[in-house]
């Protein structure tokens, strides 16, 4: 991406003549405000929240220490064990959808309606998902009662639609069309010539996969694991309103001590747990870039 | 084959009703007056009714609510034009250079969660500027900022799309300034994507929770959420049209940038 743009802004310069102008400071001037803008309104905060939880030790652990020590550290491993298994499963079911859809490409009709849908349903989320669900998986859900007329009861085998597991389900309606959006382009880019020649080569089916397919297909297998374990792992208005506060999410923690419910000589615990978030989206974040970049050198 | 063929209709049709059924249970609850143990074949089509929502719509709390969101979508849309537009434009014709900056500065926003980001906003202005935080209005800059990883995107691929080097050149070399090239020969080429990075700064708005529950807000995703236990069937109405507004904006921007260039998605991929 970024390299083919570099080439076309290095095209024939006649036009721009004085090239020492561009390249001093004043080329980027009209990016200032921009700059300034999100440097005010989002590194700003940032920033405070790494200072905090950095600063002053009142404790008798710094507050980076505490966020991750007893109670604090059993909602950190609540918060990554949900978005790991939510992620995991929306990569297995979302690349069964994509590949689905890829199978039966030649309905157009199909593949055009699950695009669609996928794309708006990523982007769902927040309050309005968590009533369709309690309406849907709740006491008197309209699904549990389907359920339970055909023999599997939910609510007495212990499924709350506001437990760990209650969570993983909702958290999966915007999983699975993420996962099917990121794979979607990857099966795609999987050539016929390629399995051709394997065959050619004499390779069965099962080899063509484990050393054709598999290989291709891994960074955006594991990308799209990364983006959703990030996408589950920042996500809070729902599980919020599914579990009406009680949960032991690390965002809800957050928010105890934005509250102003703080213990004395702990204030700086609430800029940790913020601080440690920020860490572990950024590290899953640059891993989802960097694996995309790979994925993407197959496809054109 | 043929088996295969008969796997994969079986996993569509089984994510379809997954994806279909919440949204059937919610209208279910919102507008039909049955309670639930007596639902069965022959009340499946009674008492169907849209005064849930009628009542909830006549709440004052609530109106003031939705007219605040809907507020707050416009002036964060227009916002995120201001800041957006120019700066793309100026990149895409002579700092093509500053394109990867400006990229990464614009998907700096996924890494800091919602959560922490209002942390760092209550820490950084409460002390500094009491006043911004107390206005309303103070969300509109931070959610211009939470959609700007999907509006840049929209933006900068309108352009890459058109050859704006030379629509500028041709405006310039007519005598038009800079603001008329910018605002009647380059907007217009755009359009699409300058009316696709509205709409999703206004999805962006219309379903935010976090900033404005802890900044103490009463937008409409905040009121929807405390008069769950109320007024539960009004509630339940609005978040469905809330829904299918949602949706209704993001699959039209779809449509869009599809006709345009080649199913580009909105979404950050």
């Amino acid at each position: 991406m970024s390299i083919t743009n570099m080439q076309s802004s290095r095209g024939p310069s006649i036009r721009r003549a004085p090239r020492l102008y561009t390249r001093s400071i004043r080329g980027w001037l009209p990016i200032a405000p921009f700059i300034g803008f999100v440097a005010v309104f989002l590194l700003m905060p940032a920033v405070v929240v790494f200072q905090r939880a950095l600063g002053r030790v009142d404790g008798p652990k710094a507050p980076m220490v505490e966020a991750i020590t007893g109670q604090y550290r059993k909602s950190f491993i609540f918060s990554m064990q949900l978005s790991a298994i939510t992620a995991t499963l929306g990569v297995i079911i979302g690349t069964m959808v994509a590949s689905s859809i890829v199978r039966l490409g030649h309905r157009r009709g199909i593949r055009n309606a699950f695009t669609g849908y996928s794309a708006v349903a990523a982007n769902l989320g927040g309050i309005p998902l968590a009533f369709a669900f309690l309406a849907a998986l709740g006491m008197q859900g309209l699904i549990t009662k389907l359920l339970k007329t055909t023999g599997v009861d939910l609510i007495g085998m212990g499924f709350k639609i506001s437990d760990f597991w209650g969570i993983v389900v909702v958290y999966l309606y915007f999983q699975i069309p993420l996962m099917t959006l990121i794979m979607l382009p990857a099966l795609d880019g999987l050539k016929p010539t390629w399995r051709e020649a394997a065959a050619n080569l004499g390779a069965g089916d099962r080899q063509y996969w484990r050393f054709v397919a598999l290989p291709l297909l891994l960074p955006s297998l594991i990308a799209g694991f990364l983006l959703l374990f990030a996408n589950a792992f920042s996500a809070y208005a729902t599980a919020y309103a599914l579990s009406s506060g009680s949960s032991k999410l690390v965002p809800v923690q957050i928010r105890f001590f934005l509250q102003g419910n703080t213990i004395t000589g702990k204030e700086n615990l609430g800029y940790a747990l913020a601080a440690w978030m920020i860490i572990i989206m950024t590290v899953s974040m640059t891993g989802f870039i960097m694996l995309r970049r790979r994925a993407e050198r197959w496809r054109r | 084959m043929k088996q295969r063929n008969i796997l994969a209709k079986c996993v569509l049709i089984m994510v379809g009703l997954f994806y279909v059924l919440p949204m059937l249970s919610m209208a279910r609850f919102a507008f039909q007056r049955v309670p639930m143990a007596l639902l069965g074949w022959d009340t499946l089509f009674k008492r169907w009714t849209i005064k849930p929502l009628f009542t909830m719509m006549s709440d004052p709390i609530f109106r003031e609510s939705a007219f605040l969101s809907l507020r707050l979508a416009f002036l964060s849309a227009l916002v995120t034009l201001i800041v957006l537009v120019p700066t793309v434009v100026y990149v895409h014709v002579s700092m093509m250079r500053a394109r990867p900056v400006v990229e990464i500065i614009s998907v700096l926003p996924f890494v800091v969660p919602a959560i922490a980001l209002v942390v760092g906003i209550a820490g950084a202005f409460r002390d500094l500027a009491p006043w911004f935080i107390r206005s309303d209005y103070s969300l509109v800059p931070f959610y211009v900022i939470i959609a700007l990883p999907f509006t840049f995107r929209s933006i900068d691929n309108g352009l890459a799309s058109i050859d704006v080097k030379t629509l500028v050149d041709a405006s310039r070399s007519l005598g038009a300034s800079w603001t008329r090239t910018l605002w009647s020969v380059i907007v217009p080429n755009i359009r699409v994507s300058v009316a696709s990075a509205s709409f999703l700064t206004m999805t962006v708005v219309l379903g935010e929770f976090t900033i404005a529950s802890l900044l103490l807000k009463e937008t409409l995703p905040l009121i929807l959420s405390q008069s769950q236990g109320r007024e539960p069937q009004g509630s339940f109405a609005v978040g469905l049209v809330l829904l299918v507004i949602t949706a209704s904006l993001l699959g039209l921007i779809n449509r869009f940038s599809r006709r345009r260039n080649m199913g580009q998605s909105v979404t950050l991929l």
